[in-house]
């Protein structure tokens, strides 16, 4: 690995904000960071750093200087292996490759879905009220997005079962090329293996998404070789990132019980609740982006190059850009938060994502009077993902559901 | 201020409908219709507005002063 010695007037960072230890609570991390500056040098990462909310945005939405095409990852072995998806490139291409599914994923194509996610999200809601001791991951937050989304992307039956555990490998190997980035490369090359059996044996359901892509290929829109990773694209970051926004929406009414009354008084509130869920725990950590000419944010000098850290989770917990950061607060306007990217690259599928997590809100405001903690929530290991693996609740029935 | 409205880059996630429902609507097809399109916005409008503009996750909305 290139070394690069630390650069002179920067504040440098040395702990590992990827330790086990880190990934389980990242928010003390985060919050020394921005303590140390609005650029701080990672000398584990070897990366700048843009743990406040101001730089953040500002990299994402100057996407000629920082760079998406060289990959968004922490490692160039994967940054080179995901060359060809929508994440990683910029310009033509990128709006190109996004076009190929964006226009499923627009308002009016997900108007179409809205009566069968709600109608998914009640079902599993309604079952998981009768049994009323639940684990909020398995019972609730991953239930509707598996339920949803391997239909959309038309995913063969047979290759469902694995998608969870693939998802998760294809995130741990876009952070640093840690023991847990290593440990997932197996079932990395797994899904990437699946993926160009799904193209190459054309086993994506008539109609879908995954559909749409192949017939792109047919009309030498994209080339073959492409569409597994196009496919993965899509796929692999629907589930984990949903998964997360609905959990930790499950946790934080547990917790603020107060809130999930003001919530149910006035459910005008929901859209924004979704929003201020994914503003306080993103479900995305960080991505990079390579810095394609010398530039200055915030007075520092950042040289061509180098890599930037844009840490939207952090950002989400700028106290220069919201009061009182750490409070859950649905009646805050947490609309320009970056838990979904921004700009060019701004998540695809937030629409989707918003969409199922109110679906699922919406269905136990109906039913249930308060979500009680049933025990310890246990935190996902992922170094991209920022999720629950466990979350036991007790979901209390209303008395007269309406 | 003035507001620029990147139809192409617009994907119809609609917060800023949300945020400014006076400036910006959502038709039956999911399409984008700014209501200033080419006029200043009142001042009193300014900071929903900026609200908007902020809120916009793929960025398509730009202010020109």
């Amino acid at each position: 690995m290139l070394t690069t010695r630390a650069p002179a007037d920067v504040p440098v960072y040395g702990e590992d904000i990827y330790s086990r230890s880190a990934i389980l609570d990242p928010y003390p991390h985060y919050e020394r960071l921005r303590d140390l500056g609005r650029v701080v040098w990672l000398s584990k990462q070897q990366v700048y750093a843009l743990p406040r909310y101001a730089e953040a945005k500002a990299a994402l939405l100057d996407d000629q200087t920082f760079r998406s095409g060289c990959g968004v990852g922490l490692n160039e072995p994967t940054n080179r292996l995901s060359r060809g998806t929508t994440l990683n490139s910029d310009d033509e291409l990128h709006a190109e490759r996004r076009s190929l599914v964006a226009h499923r994923l627009t308002p009016r194509a997900l108007r179409k879905m809205e009566g069968d996610v709600q109608a998914r999200a009640t079902a599993i809601v309604e079952n998981a009220v009768a049994l009323r001791t639940v684990d909020g991951v398995a019972d609730l937050a991953v239930a509707l997005p598996m339920a949803v989304v391997p239909d959309l992307v038309g995913w063969p039956a047979e290759g469902r079962d694995n998608l969870l555990k693939w998802a998760a490998a294809t995130f741990d190997l876009l952070g640093p090329l840690n023991g847990q980035a290593v440990r997932q490369i197996p079932t990395g090359l797994a899904m990437k293996r699946f993926a160009g059996t799904v193209v190459k044996k054309r086993l994506v359901q008539p109609g879908s998404m995954g559909d749409d892509v192949l017939r792109a290929a047919d009309e030498g829109r994209i080339s073959h070789d492409q569409c597994p990773a196009l496919m993965i694209d899509y796929l692999a970051p629907s589930l984990d990132t949903t998964i997360s926004a609905i959990s930790s929406a499950l946790h934080l009414f547990a917790a603020h019980p107060d809130q999930w009354n003001l919530l149910r008084d006035n459910p005008a509130l929901l859209s924004n609740a979704v929003n201020e869920v994914v503003r306080l725990e993103a479900p995305i950590r960080a991505f990079t982006r390579k810095v394609a000419r010398d530039t200055e944010l915030s007075g520092v000098r950042i040289p061509e190059g180098s890599r930037v850290l844009v840490l939207y989770a952090s950002a989400n917990r700028d106290d220069t850009e919201w009061t009182d950061p750490d409070a859950f607060d649905i009646t805050r306007d947490a609309s320009r938060q970056l838990g979904f990217g921004h700009g060019a690259h701004g998540c695809a599928g937030q629409g989707l994502a918003r969409m199922e997590t109110q679906a699922i809100l919406r269905a136990l405001l109906e039913r249930v009077e308060r979500i009680v903690a049933a025990g310890e929530p246990s935190w996902a290991v992922n170094n991209i993902i920022h999720r629950y693996e466990r979350l036991p609740l007790e979901l209390i029935p209303r008395e007269d559901p309406s | 201020m003035k507001i620029n409205v990147d139809y192409d880059r617009c994907e119809g996630h609609g917060l800023c409908a949300e945020q400014a429902p006076h400036l910006f609507s959502l038709d039956d097809d999911g399409e984008l219709t700014y209501h200033l399109e080419g006029q200043s916005v009142p001042e009193e409008q300014a900071t929903k507005a900026r609200a908007a503009i902020g809120s916009c996750p793929v960025a398509a909305l730009r202010e020109l002063t």
